[in-house]
């Protein structure tokens, strides 16, 4: 609590008039910003009836909550919650557990081939499923992994960028830590475990999150790789099996308010990490 | 950053540089400095039995298949059916598993249109095929049939009561290739011209049966139109023609160039014969709705009628829709305006996925499900469909659905894609095709150029090789 | 601190372990295949076969099936282009990139401008910016492609306008636009708001001392200290713009749009891969993709490292 008397304290300057008209500009723009999402919650509470009225209008006339109703009776949506939900959790952990090693191979350990290796990493940067999406899917069929959990998460946990974020940072951290350690006879996995990886737990942090927010929205390869609706995670689902009935809109919105709300209620708890998440990944591209 | 570098502040600015590194010793601040281990413990524990959990999920969801298995004789069938279609499907699969103790099915769900067919055609390429699907019967020429497809045991489909004779034959002949029966018909879905019965009265538009007035011309087809737009709500479009789908301007080009007689191809597939000039008939006929104003080009027709825009042409798959809205409204064919009736129709219609060692148990009872679902088709009607096996049209239930009884003469004047590897549901020829009309009826091309770019799209197309066998419509033998 | 005291005496003992040390110290950064091993597996298996089996795949006939595919040369490039609706799609998915790039840089430095000068609320600008970026790319073409639509939608209602936006051929793309600007504007955003705040405050009071006002802080500090953010939000666009695919295929309900006006090449790709099953042309359409992709980045390294040398 003191920290929010200190915020409070601090902020009590003076209204200049450049400040009040930069705040209501502010204001206005967040507007602009939330409007359709405001938009969308409010139509989720109106009947389908009305969400398909003409002229339309922002605020239900009645409220209901027959949308949210409609959608937990007889769609899918709880099967795509956690299908996403498994997804996601199980692609950021191998992510995290592939992309920390390789990034600390890369920057800290010798051997044979390192320089070629690390480039051909760096020219994955170019690929995704949306430039290959047919051959990786033929892949992937040879496979045997189309629809199935795996099908999804594996292709999408070879990021180059996430090595190269990783790297970049392992490549910050003093040798005379690690010299130390080994000095004291300690074996490169226990120097690892014990020592880089603590003090990289911000970097880490933002990598994760980065990854759960790209996981849970990606929509081109769980579209591409699964057919089977009990299979589908939420932006899939949403998409595809909700689109193909048109007309509902209330509950095409309500839909997408339980696959968008998620994240952004997340958002607003730990708004500081996931800024400072992105931020970092993003930047660490320069 | 103006606020002091303090605690969790400064833990979270550090990755505000610019230079997007992080310098080390903040790190061992944050990694070190930092009181509230326990949440930090709470969240990890959590973290990782989210992974566990999902992880257990994971394994589950593939091995879903393996756990299913039983001693009795396993159906595995496909189908692309989704909401009401689909609740309406389980239900009658639910009933044959009362009635067949002995027999497991194992339905799937698959999404429609192209993904499906994908998903088909590799599982049965990979002899992963299931014993039963569905498919739209447009698309059966296209998908090798003897290849890809097994042919239906005729005898053995009569041992379960479904004979061609119960059968509309034109519709029936659909599903031969070569002398067999590769597509056992489930029912035909058609366009139709809906109709807003309170707006048609106030217009002097409907008969003393309370069914819309008979149209015969276009010129009488204007006519209603005008009469209507004086009747009906203002700010509304009079009609709704879904001027900028490519899909729907597709099937409603070939219901119309069906009623001036227009032909496709050749019986032996070397030729083409579309007539340029009654097709740009057809095209005129579509852009006059736009330039006389009874069209809001884009707006959304099946809410402009729920409004009370007084017609709208849809499938009839919209038919539980504006029942669920309770409208007062009756459903035609789409209207004769060429003097000869045809409206577009495509149907539902089981196949039997190619499997190696096709037979026994397991293939008599998919030909056993597949007649049941046929013969029981009236729960199936609920959906806007008209039951394919004849005999459930004439029960008094299916006489007493309103307004599927308006419109089940559509069954006899089909107007259907030509019979080559490229047509049908969501095919390439209606993919190619479907956006030149929508030019045409939008005004941004004229309809003789355009009719002349589909002559030339088809005759490309003609050419073209099926990219599953790599022969031509031609060379592939897949006529009647 | 025992240690201490013993290094004072230089025994052959503590000499022998320094001698050791060395070598731990050099073993310890040795062999770190193992290390990359896990990540390697993954990126051969998913990257680096599909890749190589694109390019051959390329150079067949093979379809969906998987069967009888034959080996034909360069017929599918020779025919790609040759293909007026490849083309199309291409000039599509670079249009967007034209129009998306500027809005979005432009955007997202005057919105990290606002956000970083007003001095009450910053968690507040910074939740409603990014907000939208957190929906998934499906959730937001469908708010946008409803708040779109005729008759029923917001957007028209609310400025009081009658445009098709997603039935006319000249808007379609347009609306593509606008979506995409309001659904990631606040990743660029939040890009150019670090790089706001990493510019040190004393290079500010220096120029204040010196009497400089604020428009030209702007221009002689903050503008120039933004550079290099600059570059990677344009380079991290171009090459997200040109992969165009969910919003418009979203928007306009897996179609193509009004008389195939905004189908990206990425749709194209994939119509010939899972419509057409001509697995071996949407191969070699893949393998154009790349390249362009590949020109695109490598233009950008090029660049970095002229800038970088001419700042030597």
């Amino acid at each position: 609590m003191t920290t929010a008397v200190q915020v409070s304290k601090r902020s009590r300057r003076p209204w200049t008039p450049s400040q009040i008209v930069l705040t209501l500009l502010g204001v206005a723009v967040s507007a602009v910003f939330v409007a359709p999402i405001a938009a969308a919650l409010f139509t989720s509470l109106k009947s389908e009836a009305e969400a398909a009225e003409i002229p339309p209008h922002w605020l239900p006339r009645t409220w209901t909550t027959q949308a949210w109703r409609a959608l937990w009776s007889t769609g899918n949506i709880g099967n795509w919650f956690i299908n996403s939900l498994v997804v996601s959790v199980l692609v950021t952990a191998i992510v995290l557990t592939v992309a920390a090693l390789a990034g600390y191979g890369f920057a800290r350990t010798e051997f044979r081939g390192k320089g070629a290796l690390m480039g051909v990493v760096m020219s994955g940067l170019m690929i995704s499923p949306a430039v290959l999406g047919v051959p990786l899917f033929t892949t992937v069929q040879q496979m045997g992994m189309v629809d199935t959990y795996w099908g999804m998460i594996l292709p999408q946990c070879a990021p180059a960028a996430m090595v190269y974020i990783l790297y970049k940072f392992f490549q910050g951290v003093p040798r005379e830590l690690e010299e130390a350690a080994f000095i004291d006879g300690a074996g490169r996995w226990r120097v690892f475990f014990t020592i880089v990886l603590p003090l990289s737990r911000p970097s880490l942090a933002a990598v994760g999150i980065f990854t759960f927010i790209a996981s849970w929205n990606n929509f081109l390869w769980p579209y591409m790789v699964t057919n089977n609706p009990d299979l589908m995670t939420m932006p899939n689902g949403i998409a595809t099996v909700m689109n193909s009935y048109g007309i509902q809109w209330a509950q095409l919105m309500a839909g997408g308010l339980m696959a968008g709300l998620p994240l952004i209620v997340v958002f607003v708890f730990f708004q500081r990490q996931i800024v400072a998440g992105v931020a970092h990944t993003g930047l660490a591209g320069q | 950053m103006r606020e002091p570098l303090t605690g969790k502040r400064f833990l979270f600015t550090v990755p505000f540089e610019v230079t997007g590194k992080i310098r080390y010793t903040e790190q061992i601040g944050q990694g070190m400095g930092r009181p509230d281990l326990n949440r930090r413990h709470v969240l990890g524990g959590l973290g990782g039995l989210l992974v566990a959990g999902s992880l257990g999920f994971a394994a589950l969801g593939t091995g879903a298949d393996a756990l299913a298995a039983t001693g009795r004789t396993r159906v595995r069938y496909w189908n692309l059916f989704s909401g009401g279609d689909g609740s309406n499907m389980i239900a009658m699969l639910d009933a044959f598993r009362k009635e067949h103790p002995d027999i497991a099915v194992k339905d799937s769900t698959l999404q429609w249109g192209s993904p499906f067919y994908t998903k088909l055609a590799m599982a049965a390429a990979g002899n992963r095929a299931p014993e039963l699907g569905v498919m739209h019967m447009g698309r059966v020429a296209g998908f090798s049939p003897g290849r890809l497809l097994d042919p239906w045991d005729v005898d053995l489909l009569a041992k379960y009561g479904v004979r061609e004779s119960d059968y509309n034959p034109a519709l029936w002949q659909r599903g031969v290739i070569d002398g067999k029966l590769y597509a056992l018909p489930l029912d035909i879905h058609v366009q139709l011209c809906f109709y807003r019965k309170d707006v048609l009265k106030k217009a002097g538009l409907l008969g003393d049966d309370g069914r819309m007035i008979p149209v015969t011309s276009t010129t009488e087809w204007f006519d209603v139109l005008k009469k209507a737009k004086q009747a009906q709500k203002k700010g509304l479009q009079t009609i709704g023609l879904w001027t900028n789908d490519q899909n729907f301007q597709w099937w409603f080009f070939v219901a119309f160039y069906t009623q001036l007689g227009g032909q496709w191809f050749n019986d032996a597939r070397t030729e083409v014969l579309f007539d340029t000039d009654k097709a740009t008939q057809v095209l005129e006929f579509f852009r006059q709705h736009v330039t006389d104003g009874y069209v809001i080009p884009g707006a959304p027709t099946g809410e402009q009628f729920i409004n009370g825009a007084p017609f709208t042409w849809e499938g009839n798959w919209s038919v539980p829709v504006f029942s669920a809205a309770k409208l007062d409204y009756g459903a035609t064919p789409l209207p004769p305006v060429f003097g000869r009736q045809a409206t577009h129709a495509e149907s539902h219609s089981f196949v039997l996925p190619h499997q190696s060692g096709r037979g026994g148990a397991t293939n008599e009872a998919a030909h056993e499900l597949a007649a049941y679902v046929v013969r029981h088709a009236l729960q199936w009607a609920a959906g806007g469909h008209i039951p394919a096996y004849t005999p459930t049209l004439s029960t008094a239930a299916y006489k007493k659905l309103q307004p599927q009884n308006e419109y089940v003469s559509a069954m006899d004047h089909q107007a259907t894609e030509p019979k080559v590897w490229f047509a049908g549901s969501t095919g390439i020829l209606a993919q190619d095709l479907g956006p030149l009309v929508v030019s045409s009826t939008m005004g941004s091309a004229k309809p003789a150029s355009v009719a002349q770019r589909m002559r030339n799209q088809l005759v490309k197309l003609l050419a073209s090789k099926n990219p599953m066998d790599g022969k031509t419509a031609a060379q592939g033998g897949a006529v009647a | 601190m025992t240690t201490n005291a013993e290094t004072f005496v230089v025994s052959p003992r503590v000499r022998a372990a320094t001698a050791t040390a060395t070598v731990r110290r050099k073993q310890g950064f040795q062999h770190g295949g193992w290390f990359i091993a896990p990540f390697m597996l993954l990126f051969v298996l998913f990257v680096i076969w599909p890749l190589l089996r694109g390019v051959y795949l390329s150079f067949t006939d093979a379809n969906i099936s998987g069967e009888g595919a034959r080996f034909i040369g360069l017929d599918n490039y020779r025919e790609a282009l040759h293909d007026p609706m490849m083309w199309d799609a291409l000039g599509h998915s670079a249009y967007f990139t034209l129009l998306v790039v500027p809005c979005i840089t432009v955007l997202a430095f005057l919105l990290a401008m606002l956000a970083h000068n007003i001095e009450r609320g910053k968690w507040l600008w910074r939740l409603c910016f990014f907000a939208p970026f957190l929906l998934p790319s499906t959730v937001a073409g469908n708010m946008w492609q409803w708040l779109f639509t005729q008759g029923i939608g917001l957007f028209n209602e609310t400025l009081g306008i009658q445009t098709p936006w997603l039935t006319d051929k000249s808007y379609a793309m347009l609306a593509i636009v606008i979506e995409t600007l309001w659904w990631t504007v606040g990743f660029s955003f939040l890009l150019y708001l670090a790089a706001l705040q990493g510019i040190p405050a004393h290079l500010y009071e220096a120029a204040k001392l010196d009497g400089a006002n604020a428009w030209h802080r702007m221009v002689h500090i903050t503008l120039p200290m933004l550079r290099n953010i600059t570059g990677l939000v344009i380079a991290l666009q171009v090459l997200a713009s040109l992969q165009l695919f969910d919003q418009a295929v979203v928007m306009f309900d897996f179609g193509t749009g009004p008389e195939n006006s905004t189908r990206p090449f990425v749709q194209y790709t994939l119509e010939q891969g899972f419509t057409s099953y001509r697995v071996g042309y949407a191969s070699a359409m893949s393998v154009i993709f790349f390249v362009i992709i590949a020109v695109v980045a490598l233009a950008r390294m090029w660049l970095l490292r002229n800038r970088e040398e001419s700042a030597r």
